[in-house]
């Protein structure tokens, strides 16, 4: 169901990606996530993020390992969150690179259809960047309303 | 790096970030609809669920907010530290404000509301370096001085515009001319508040080709929460703000054991409006009625507009309760003075159907709503005695004189009815005009065959 929900949800693609870490003092921080991919039916999830703005949240990563993937749909708000740990990070390949400027694109086009221009989408960094592997260990309705924050079982 | 050097992160245009952590060190990040700027070391987010992040705070107070320029793009992370959730208050109200009002357009009142203002130090303020590739997009130009003093001229020339008008169709059509000429309002609306039904009606709109005559209930959408609430309510990014209230609506809907909900109420002006600004239109603690602003810019509206708006709306409101109170009877009115008959004219016209429906006091004409409530009684009088009687003279005197007009003896705002009455006129029914023929005094010119019938 967890992963159903999850397929269903990155249909389309333009989704809204943002990552969530703590490190070992347990301070809080976070960052946008460029694009999320999973090659096992979201047995695991690849978030990638921007090697620019990402160190604190890599760093966060190697030490305590939990991740928060927040993923939604800017027009309608509609919200996923997975929990998870991080299975491995590495500097994405350059084989991953029109992926990620596919989904970058993907947001903006969305994005644009709420008045955001594509010039500024265009010019968030996203490339190069970190991809960060995680295990899907559980996954919530975040949509606002009185029934975010339900785990999806 | 002041906070406030960042105000326009803090508009709500787009959407800031929060992440916290529980007890066992397992992050959470969501968006957060509202970060409000209290002070240069304090910022408030906006709990309207109680929610994980909320849960978390409770168990460690560390939070990071990451907010965006909505010029820029530029990304700046708070680091936070939690320190009481509020309840009530000056900053709990202000920021319930635009909460309620977005739930009550969406029709989520009571659904989702502003359970605490919940009340953070600002540890630290950082630039998200390297967020932003090259140049982005050209900083915003400060406010010049050279713009400050064309705005306290328009303000002294709205002022002056305002204190000449001797009625109340003139005042309204100078204020918001004024409004659109020297501070840019290109759209905007007055409505009058109507004690006895509880309902707002606009009175004079510039800006939307029409639309005198529509009506907003209290406490309702926007204007109607800013009209019981009369405070001042400015929203930017009102696009992002209705498809937040309209999620939760779609998540209530969804849920099969929710009682029914009411439907979403349309804006009053632009459907596709990014920014309002409503001003409550107050004497002492009276409410004359509302001003509302709008625009498709997101950005339209600062504080500074707020600031100016505010003023003028003051204005506005005194000027209103002036005119009103020169037209209304200085002593108790003594008979009608006789008035001047006119012979019907014997020309070939159009003919139209007037319908009185009492049980609601609605007018139509040619099965076309027109206009209902006093303003449909006072016509409906009107059209009578002008068939009857042939009268085509008639002054607001007779008018109040008249009880089954059900005026209300005093603040009777026959003045603003009238008005009313005339644009619903003009609208819907050209060959039926009122015209002023002089303080207190107003003809009838028909200009059609009608026929009148009462259900």
């Amino acid at each position: 169901m967890p992963q159903e929900t999850l397929r269903n949800f990155m249909k389309g693609g333009g989704v809204s990606v943002i990552v969530g870490t703590v490190d070992a003092d347990g301070i809080p921080t976070c960052c946008r996530g460029i694009a999320i991919a999973s090659k096992d039916d979201f047995d695991t999830v690849t978030v990638y993020v921007p090697s620019a703005t990402a160190q604190e949240t890599v760093a966060n990563v190697a030490t305590t390992r939990r991740v928060a993937i927040s993923c939604s749909h800017p027009l309608s708000h509609e919200s996923v969150q997975i929990k998870g740990l991080t299975r491995g990070v590495r500097l994405a390949p350059a084989g991953d690179e029109p992926f990620v400027q596919a989904s970058l694109d993907e947001f903006g086009a969305v994005l644009e259809q709420i008045g955001l221009p594509l010039r500024v989408t265009r010019s968030v960094a996203h490339w190069p960047a970190f991809a960060i592997d995680v295990s899907v260990e559980q996954v919530f309705d975040q949509t606002p309303g009185p029934k975010a924050g339900q785990a999806i079982a | 790096m002041k906070l406030s050097a960042i105000s326009r992160c803090f508009q709500g245009v787009i959407p800031s970030i929060v992440a916290s952590s529980d007890a066992q060190g397992m992050p959470n990040v969501t968006y957060v609809s509202q970060v409000y700027l209290v002070d240069e070391k304090h910022v408030a987010l906006s709990c309207q669920f109680f929610n994980k992040t909320r849960r978390n705070l409770d168990a460690n107070p560390n939070a990071t907010v990451e907010v965006y320029d909505p010029v820029t793009f530029q990304a700046w992370k708070l680091r936070l530290r939690f320190l009481r959730s509020e309840k009530s208050g000056p900053l709990f109200d202000t920021m319930a404000m635009r909460i309620q009002a977005i739930a009550s357009h969406t029709g989520m009142e009571g659904v989702f509301r502003l359970i605490g203002a919940d009340v953070f130090e600002v540890v630290r303020l950082e630039k998200v370096e390297g967020f932003l590739t090259g140049s982005g997009t050209p900083e915003q130009d400060e406010v010049s001085v050279t713009g400050l003093r064309t705005e306290l001229r328009g303000l002294q020339l709205v002022s002056e515009r305002i204190n000449r008008a001797d009625d109340l169709e003139t005042l309204l059509a100078a204020a918001l001319d004024a409004l659109d000429v020297y501070f840019g309002f290109k759209h905007t609306i007055v409505l009058l508040n109507d004690e006895a039904s509880q309902r707002l009606v606009t009175i004079a709109c510039r800006g939307y080709g029409g639309g005198v005559g529509a009506e907003v209930a209290m406490g309702e959408g926007l204007v109607g929460t800013v009209a019981r609430e009369q405070r001042v309510l400015r929203i930017t990014g009102l696009d992002e703000g209705l498809r937040y209230g309209r999620a939760v609506r779609r998540s209530v809907l969804s849920d099969s054991s929710s009682k029914p909900v009411r439907p979403e109420i349309p804006l009053p002006g632009l459907p596709d409006a990014q920014c309002a600004l409503v001003i409550p239109l107050s004497v002492e603690d009276r409410l004359i009625g509302v001003l509302a602003a709008e625009s498709r810019d997101p950005m339209a509206f600062g504080e500074w507009d707020e600031a100016y708006l505010g003023i003028i709306g003051n204005q506005i409101a005194l000027g209103i309760d002036r005119v009103a109170q020169a037209e209304e009877p200085a002593s108790a009115p003594s008979e009608p003075h006789p008035v001047p008959v006119a012979a019907p004219l014997k020309v070939a016209r159009p003919r139209h159907t007037v319908t009185y429906y009492k049980d609601d006091d609605a007018v139509f004409v040619d099965n076309e709503y027109l206009i209902r409530n006093v303003p449909g009684r006072i016509l409906w009088t009107l059209l009578g005695q002008w068939k009857r009687q042939g009268r085509t003279a008639f002054t607001n005197r007779e008018l109040r004189l008249d009880r089954s007009l059900g005026l209300p003896e005093i603040k009777d705002n026959l003045e603003s009815r009238l008005i009313l009455l005339r644009h619903r006129l003009r609208e819907k029914c050209p060959q039926v005009q009122i015209t002023s023929t002089g303080r207190g005094k107003f003809a009838l010119e028909i200009g059609a065959e009608l026929d009148l019938v009462e259900r």
